[in-house]
């Protein structure tokens, strides 16, 4: 399947992504029919009874040349130093935020002060998990924030909100009203038998664990299976950096390789900031790419921790 | 002390035949379920008596006591280091509820009353919360909890426990199992040399297996969080240590299988003389260093 973007006609033309109306959105009808929500889970489906094979060897080859690159790192770091668990924003952002120093490696201090986008993606992530487990939402912000609430974590977040002032309050809103509105219209609706599961954490151990590579999927449905590409994932972006977000879904899918054998065998990724959607098959290419990647920016970390 | 270290998908082991036309079953299930190794030693019931004296013994006099030892007890005690921080009181959370209900969900899935996840967890927060609101069954904390949360906050709760639940449902190939396994009961085994010792042993799945001989032996699934750990054969021999102590079971332990589900790996202890000489060392270092630490804790007061 030929990657396709597809997002409706006013929003914004970014990163030279191919656009197509879907047409105007359409009354909420029953099920996923007749909707771009149809369309997603339609493209999803597509000839998904011809799942692509993946060769065996492939998930053992791509964890060695990572080995390696760690095993590099954890040199550089010492046998006796903390295990370092790294994500998609070091490990697929710029690579001068790699600045050299020890900062760069040592645990993110605990924010009290959040930009607003980060804001607004913690709370649509969580609007989004509840409306792939109940189909509904009431009022985003409410929601959002009675859901956040249950996380030890995420207080200090909550914290920042509630310090915020009316006007500040009801910007979020409608930014959360109109997000939500778009993963209405995007997100299908999934039979309990696809499985589906949210904020599906993955932790690739290398070197001993000593370095973890670290993943979320925002959403997976259907069930791994030994010796098959079983699974499809859809990832949420609320707005950041497009390119940077498909990007992620590559990593993410070596993840999983990692973690099963094998990689998803489509990703979808749905940008709730404009409505815009791409589903794409994964492919063998993808999977090294990424893990090169990975290895150039091992070794990146390596010289950033004299 | 016999150890398997495998990942899901990634090599495939031998021991339990996959039916005619069916997929070979996953790797966990092989590794828990295939027989012991032929020449492999169940511990006599004379060494267990041994080694029961032997931990009532280690507690006797000790300052820090009664000492109520879980896999965790001995995790942030042995290796501190490895906790992800300061504890706190214990509250509930869509973290600490997930694998309550997600077990529930899982044994009415294994059971055939529900057919998914999604299902299995929302029938397990209903009747926690009709439970709670009907005064039916005994009083419980989450059921409290739980009804009293929006139905946002509850939708929280239930995507949490359905990805745990479905991550330990598609795990395993269920109809491998010659008996319905158990799901989610912990043991407690209470040392008869001492009242201030007893020991928990937690296990996600219990099934049965075969001893070199055919004889049937127990074996245990633990799902594990956070990294990669030393420590984990430790707190796999603890379960190991109180399975094989607990008496009643017809069944004696064969294995303990621990398995992170976000990574696929898997580690897999068999349950002979040595990995229960460690169950012993685990419980003898973790209660002398709480009792240094109640001694200590002592003397600055």
């Amino acid at each position: 399947m030929v990657p396709v973007t597809l997002q409706p006609r006013r929003a914004p033309q970014r990163d030279g992504l191919v656009e197509v109306d879907p047409g105007p959105p359409g009354p909420p009808g029953p099920g996923n029919t007749g909707t771009a929500q149809g369309d997603v889970l339609a493209r999803l489906r597509d000839r998904s009874a011809q799942r692509p094979r993946f060769d065996p060897g492939l998930a053992g080859g791509l964890r060695a040349w990572l080995e390696d690159g760690a095993g590099a790192l954890v040199a550089r770091r010492g046998d006796d130093a903390l295990p370092l668990h790294l994500g998609p924003r070091l490990l697929l952002g710029p690579a001068d935020q790699n600045s050299p120093s020890r900062q760069t490696l040592a645990l993110a201090p605990k924010r009290e002060n959040y930009p607003s986008q980060v804001v607004t993606s913690y709370l649509v992530h969580a609007l989004f998990r509840q409306l792939v487990t109940t189909g509904s939402v009431g009022d985003p912000l409410t929601d959002a924030l009675d859901a956040l609430g249950l996380h030890p974590n995420r207080a200090g977040l909550i914290r920042h909100v509630g310090r915020l002032d009316r006007r500040a309050r009801t910007e979020l809103r409608a930014e959360l009203t109109d997000q939500i509105g778009h993963l209405r219209e995007l997100t299908p609706h999934f039979a309990p038998g696809w499985l589906p599961r949210t904020d599906d954490r993955l932790a690739i151990p290398l070197a001993g664990g000593r370095v973890v590579l670290c993943g979320v999927f925002d959403l997976l449905v259907g069930a791994p299976a030994p010796g098959q590409a079983s699974l499809c994932a859809l990832q949420l972006t609320s707005g950041g950096p497009w390119a940077f977000a498909r990007t992620a879904l590559h990593y993410l899918a070596l993840l999983e390789t990692l973690r099963h054998g094998n990689p998803p065998f489509r990703l979808g990724l749905l940008d709730s900031a404009v409505g815009r959607y791409v589903i794409e098959d994964v492919q063998q290419e993808h999977l090294r790419a990424m893990a090169s990647h990975l290895v150039t920016r091992l070794a990146l970390l390596a010289g950033a921790d004299d | 002390m016999t150890e398997l270290v495998g990942q899901a998908g990634l090599a495939g082991l031998a021991g339990l035949p996959a039916a005619s036309g069916l997929p070979a079953p996953s790797p966990l299930t092989v590794a828990l379920l295939r027989p012991l190794r032929a020449d492999h030693c169940l511990v006599s019931s004379a060494e267990i008596e041994r080694l029961s004296a032997e931990l009532g013994a280690l507690v006797a006099h000790r300052p820090g006591g009664p000492f109520r030892l879980t896999d965790y007890l001995v995790r942030t005690t042995l290796w501190p280091s490895a906790s992800p921080g300061p504890s706190s009181p214990f509250a509930w959370s869509a973290g600490t509820a997930r694998r309550g209900i997600g077990l529930a969900a899982v044994r009415s899935l294994v059971a055939g009353t529900t057919q998914s996840p999604v299902d299995g967890v929302g029938l397990a927060v209903s009747r926690a919360i009709s439970d709670e609101r009907g005064g039916r069954g005994p009083i419980s904390s989450m059921g409290q909890w739980l009804a009293g949360l929006t139905a946002a906050g509850r939708a929280a709760v239930q995507a949490d426990a359905v990805t745990w639940a479905t991550r330990l449902w598609s795990s395993l190939d269920w109809k491998a199992f010659d008996s319905p396994p158990v799901i989610g009961r912990d043991h407690w085994w209470d040392s008869p040399h001492s009242s201030l010792l007893a020991i928990r042993s937690r296990a996600e799945v219990r099934g049965s297996s075969t001893d070199g001989r055919g004889n049937p032996v127990s074996v245990h699934l633990v799902v594990l969080g956070g990294p990669r750990r030393a420590a984990v054969r430790s707190e796999l021999s603890l379960v190991a240590l109180a399975e094989a102590l607990r008496t009643g079971d017809p069944q004696p332990p064969g294995r303990i299988v621990g398995w992170w589900p976000d990574s696929g790996h898997f580690v897999s202890l068999e349950v002979d003389q040595v990995t229960l000489s460690l169950g012993v060392a685990t419980v003898a270092r973790t209660v002398a260093l709480l009792g240094a630490s109640e001694r200590g804790s002592g003397a600055a007061a």
